[in-house]
């Protein structure tokens, strides 16, 4: 879910949504008692028929100027009269807000009427905090939580935790705190002692965490869900720790713990019987593993990628012992035989498949509904053919950089496989508008198309656009793709959500004026390298209010304008490159720290900014976590010296040149990595490039 | 909306105005203040770690000229001494088996020389087998030399010869047969070396004496003793590079580093271990003894007990006689003065015990997990203290402790006072403080006050408080606008 911390404009703007109606058919303000059941049913008919947002639109629209003064009368006349909202119960004001799936509109209810903030209060399960600050009151407000997520909390320690879940927190069964580097084995101690129910807890990539973070954890006895990938420093010690203290556990990740090894694993299948997922992805485990996990009888998922010591003899042994098995991610050898009937998912990424094999694929797992033959050798059209012929229910088709097919293998696809939904064609350069025009046309579940390099035009995507459920196209290197191809993409996929131009470099201001009328719910665009793009363009994009994440890398045109312009319409941007856009400047800048205040990720590298602006940047964004400033030439020593006081407690993951490691004083690096950040010094001469 | 940006213009333009913002460094004094220390590294020092270790050779003429004064002062020692022997000379009579132990003293003190003269003109190493340079050897080197710490032993039968003249008291074959006696001594050295680990790991390498005394127990006088000096015990190198004079402990090494010295050195001859003179197979058994006094191991003690290698002397002298200067970087307790005896410690220092929930031990961790798995309820314990070094890596669990340590010291805005002590965390304390302390006033003053920043650089949590309460934004109206956007 995307955050919405807003704190630039009045409260109330916030809610305002692209789908409001001008009226509502029946105003809540006028009901009396024995209306709210009709109330009721007009709510249970909208749910079905317009959707969730339609329905916050019809409970709080109001001219925009006066909605506030609105939402406090109504309020005021429920409190006295007993009219209004006030006359249901919370019960029913939270199964309102459990269906309102845009956090953006509850937000919306809970900000007009004190109503829904107490029902909100009663009935929240969720929460995503972003500052530690606000945690400890959070987590008493809301006593009915369930799902934490902190993974995106700046600057969070072990204090911080142990004072935010001391008081309350008891019944909080799932805890995010993936990325929080900052949190040891105290604050995980603290966690473990105030959430007795806890369920779920989810460490990965807090690479620092090892043994005693891990045995911590061990102490939640009812613990059924642990991810631990990237947890550097767990060995079997950590790993034992846990599975003695959690017997039932039922899903374990220890993905790149590479500490781990067979003997960790044994103990892990003899302790935890009830085992349902297992992520071994790049353990150095051998075949003594695989002999140990096939007497685990729930499992039902294993992946193990990377695992070079395991062989056929293991495969071999694993599928000797489990008979429930459903998914494996391997770099799979041939023993399927004994498997084939339960496989509903098999990637086989980076192998050598002959066609015979795909054939025995599509022979033997006919229920298969994801393959993956991403880089595999010796795919061709007679391969996918006879494997798609067997297995209809394919949804998932991963064919990235299988460069040998045609379009003759997407007919065969289409012709077979009519539910096909993400389809994966990254590189395969021998296709072209022809073999996506039947696709398109015999696949109408489309969501997901990766083109990326693969040459088409815009005829292509005018024949692409005839799938509205379109959600993610990734046309990069398609340099051959202009503003008419964008054009047809934006007249019929509204629900695109993700849009990848990477180096489509006919692109002008008027191809995203086209999508930005188009397609209003995108959230992820990557423009890099379409160099013709300037300030007008951004400008039309800033009416895209629910873009994340945003790639303007090497745009040379757009100055610190186009940026003003972006940062104050995108309110929702928490990812934003502006690498090597040469024109941005300070005033970009005070753009951004003034407006993009969920921003968490950000590249200026090569821009023409100075420690003004960057001390201004870094002190301003509370939720920026990683930065990356290379070569910024006009940033002076004491610039950077500053910014980084500024923002560290907060920044998680720092890029800069090596020159400066020496030059920034000890006792401020010492004070970041303390924190748990992690910086990258790179030395790179300075070269300008232009596309 | 608009009465926000206005507001924010109007700071714009109030900081624009702001002469502070646009002189980072120079006249700000809080700013120089900051910035002082990380200029110093610039001006550090070079050269000033280069080793004054004297045996260590390096082309450094300084070293040089001391080595050579220091071999210049211990020959004129030794020349003092053979002239009181001299003097001496047909007074005293000796028993026959003292007469021998001598006469190994004498062959052990020109061999200390000579290897200190090697090591110093490292570079002449491998000319020092063609005969020119042994026959016709510098003349200021060429004294009969006794050890100056067991002065009372005299050679009769050198001191005859001496009686002569000091200059040419040496014959060149005298000199050849020393030099034999030592070049052997180094080969036997460089091969018992290799076969270092070995001995490490049987652990008889220790004392070597116990090998004196495993079957092989010579009668006094039935061997020849040898008695390395100090300097020449602790030299850490023996073979010298005579391109660029690095140094090497074992000759294999030195060839091949010599390989990247070019083609010539590459031949399957230059590579080959140079072989052993079929004279070395007559050469008398040899033994050493210790050269601190009153060691058991010294020759003039009662019950004395010779050496057998040179690496059991250069071992038994660092690990009896010398500071136990390598400390283990795992325990930080158990010191060692050999490298090899630390390096075996540490393979075993903290993972002997593999310990049990249930107070169990076990050697290895295969017997503990086979242990776990076995009993209910048991599990494997973790170490106590922090085991792991956190120094050199970023993250680990040890570093989580600093940050309040660190933020205090630098005054920066870490909020809570259980500052990094390392009890449990003073959880009530900060919880029942937490409305005061997480205020926004602490932290979001600054949301809208960029005019605060030098401030807010160094400010202690009150004096940023003073600077929320200045600010147009009261602290209440920052929480109203906080409450929202710190969840979603």
């Amino acid at each position: 879910a995307a955050p919405t911390p807003d704190r630039a404009g009045p409260p109330h703007r916030a809610s305002r949504s692209p789908t409001t109606t001008p009226s509502s058919p029946s105003s809540p303000s006028s009901s009396s008692p024995h209306k709210s059941a009709a109330f009721l049913a007009f709510l249970g008919v909208s749910f079905s028929a317009p959707g969730p947002k339609r329905i916050a639109a019809a409970l709080f629209d109001r001219p925009t100027d006066g909605m506030s003064r609105e939402g406090q009368k109504l309020d005021q006349a429920g409190g006295g009269g007993g009219v209004g909202i006030l006359v249901l119960s919370l019960d029913l004001l939270g199964q309102v807000l459990d269906r309102l799936s845009e956090p953006r509109d509850r937000k919306a209810c809970r900000l007009v009427s004190r109503a829904f903030e107490r029902a909100e209060a009663a009935h929240r399960r969720a929460l995503r905090a972003l500052r530690r600050e606000r945690l400890p009151r959070l987590l008493r407000a809301y006593a009915a939580l369930e799902r934490l997520d902190l993974s995106a909390c700046a600057s969070l320690d072990d204090a911080s935790l142990a004072a935010a879940v001391a008081g309350a927190g008891l019944g909080i069964r799932t805890v995010c705190l993936a990325r929080a580097s900052g949190v040891g084995w105290r604050g995980l101690e603290a966690l473990v002692a105030a959430c007795p129910r806890l369920e779920a807890v989810d460490l990965s990539h807090c690479v620092g965490a090892g043994d005693r973070e891990v045995a911590a954890l061990a102490a939640a006895a009812g613990l059924r869900e642990l991810r631990l990938d990237k947890c550097l420093g767990v060995t079997d010690m950590g790993l034992a720790k846990v599975v003695v203290g959690c017997p039932r556990l039922e899903k374990l990740s220890v993905k790149w713990c590479r500490e781990i090894s067979d003997i960790g694993i044994d103990l892990l299948a003899k302790k935890c019987p009830y085992l349902r997922s297992l992520d071994i992805s790049y353990l150095q485990v051998g075949n003594g593993s695989l002999k140990s996990i096939s007497s685990l009888e729930k499992l039902e998922e294993l992946a193990m990628v990377g695992c070079s010591c395991v062989d056929d003899e293991g495969l071999e042994l694993l599928s000797k012992g489990t008979n429930s098995l459903q998914e494996i991610e391997q770099c799979f050898l041939s023993k399927l035989a004994t498997l084939k009937e339960t496989l509903t998912m098999l990637k086989l990424d980076g192998l050598e498949v002959s066609d015979s094999l795909l054939q025995a694929i599509g022979e033997g797992c006919v229920n298969l509904v994801e393959i993956g033959l991403s880089k595999c050798t010796g795919v061709t059209d007679e391969g996918i053919s006879s494997l798609v012929a067997q297995c209809s229910h394919l949804r998932t088709i991963d064919l990235t950089c299988c460069n040998l097919i045609t379009n003759s293998a997407l007919d065969a696809i289409a012709d077979n496989c009519k539910m096909v939904e993400r389809l994966r064609l990254e590189s395969c350069s021998l296709i072209n508008e022809k073999g996506l025009k039947r696709i398109a046309s015999c696949c109408p579940n489309l969501t997901e198309v990766d083109l990326t390099d693969c040459g088409v035009n815009d005829e292509a995507l005018q024949h692409l656009a005839k799938c509205s459920e379109l959600l993610i196209l990734k046309l990069g290197l398609c340099s051959s793709i202009s503003d008419k191809g964008l054009a047809f993409i934006s007249s019929n996929c509204g629900k695109l959500v993700e849009l990848d131009l990477y180096r489509c470099s006919s692109i002008t201001d008027d191809g995203l004026a086209a999508l930005a009328s188009g397609c209003k719910r995108i959230k992820l665009l990557n423009l890099c390298y379409c160099n013709k793009i300037t300030d007008s363009g951004l400008g039309h994009l800033a009416s895209l209010v629910e873009l994340t994440n945003l790639e303007l890398r090497c745009l040379v045109r757009i100055t610190g304008i186009g940026i003003s312009s972006l940062a104050i319409g995108c309110k929702s941007l928490i990812e934003l490159d502006l690498k090597r856009c040469y024109s941005v400047d300070d005033a970009g800048l005070w753009a951004l720290a003034r407006y993009a205040l969920n921003l968490r990720q950000l590249t200026i590298s090569y821009c023409q900014v100075t420690g003004l602006g960057l001390c201004h940047l870094l002190s301003s964004l509370k939720c920026l976590q990683d930065i990356k400033m290379v070569h910024l030439s006009w940033v002076s020593i004491e610039g950077f010296e500053m910014a980084l006081r500024a923002a560290c407690g907060r920044l998680k993951k720092l890029k800069m040149l090596s020159g400066l490691k020496t030059v920034l004083s000890p006792e401020l690096l010492q004070l970041l990595q303390a924190y748990g950040c992690r910086i990258r010094w790179v030395n790179k001469p300075l070269v300008y490039k232009d596309g | 909306m608009d009465s926000n940006q206005n507001n924010s213009r109007g700071q714009s333009a109030n900081l624009s105005s702001n002469p502070l913002y646009y002189q980072f460094g120079s006249d700000n004094p809080l700013l120089s203040m900051g910035m002082q220390q990380p200029f110093h590294p610039f001006t550090s020092p070079f050269g000033a770690s280069s080793s004054t270790n004297i045996p260590q050779m390096d082309w450094n003429p300084g070293t040089m000229l001391d080595n050579l004064s220091f071999i210049e002062e211990k020959i004129r020692q030794v020349k003092d001494v053979i002239r009181t022997m001299v003097d001496n000379g047909g007074q005293l009579t000796y028993r026959p088996g003292e007469l021998g132990q001598q006469q190994q003293a004498v062959n052990a003190d020109l061999t200390c020389l000579i290897v200190q003269l090697i090591s110093t003109a490292g570079s002449l190493l491998p000319s020092l087998k063609n005969s020119s340079f042994l026959s016709h050897p510098p003349a200021g080197h060429m004294e009969m030399a006794n050890h100056v710490g067991s002065s009372s032993s005299m050679v009769p039968n050198t001191a005859a010869h001496s009686e002569d003249n000091n200059e040419d008291l040496c014959s060149p074959e005298d000199y050849e047969e020393l030099f034999k006696g030592f070049t052997d001594g180094a080969v036997e050295d460089t091969e018992i070396e290799n076969v270092l680990v070995e001995e490490q790991d049987t652990k008889d390498g220790d004392e070597g004496g116990d090998a004196g005394m495993d079957g092989d127990n010579l009668p006094p006088g039935s061997y020849e003793l040898l008695q390395l000096e100090r300097d020449e015990i602790l030299a850490p190198h023996t073979h010298f590079c005579s391109i660029c004079g690095k140094g090497f402990k074992r000759d294999a090494n030195l060839r091949m580093h010599m390989r990247g010295h070019g083609d010539e050195y590459k031949s399957p001859a230059a590579l080959a271990k140079p072989p052993r003179d079929a004279s070395a197979e007559h050469a008398p058994v040899k033994r050493y003894s210790c050269p601190f006094i009153g060691c058991k191991r010294n020759k003039l003690h009662k019950n004395f007990q010779p050496l057998k290698t040179i690496l059991c002397v250069k071992n038994h002298y660092k690990r009896s006689h010398c500071e136990k200067s390598h400390t283990c970087s795992r325990c930080h307790t158990k010191k060692f003065s050999v490298m090899a005896d630390l390096k075996t410690h540490e393979k075993h220092c903290g993972r002997d015990k593999w310990l049990c929930s249930c107070g169990t031990s076990f050697s290895r961790k295969d017997k503990l997990f086979a242990h776990v798995a076995l009993f209910q309820g048991h599990t494997p314990a973790l170490p106590s203290d922090e085991p792991k070094d956190s120094s050199d890596q970023v993250g680990l669990p040890g570093s989580h402790q600093e940050p309040a340590k660190l933020a205090s010291s630098v005054g920066s805005f870490m909020w809570g006072n259980s500052s990094g002590d390392d009890s449990a965390l003073d959880v009530k304390g900060l919880d029942s403080c937490s409305d005061d302390f997480l205020s926004t006033a602490n932290f979001g003053s600054f949301n809208f006050s960029f005019g605060q920043l030098d401030e807010f650089v160094y400010a202690v949590p009150s004096r940023s408080i003073e600077a929320g309460s200045g600010m147009p934004a009261t602290a209440s109206e920052h929480e109203a606008s906080l409450t929202d956007w710190s969840i979603c």
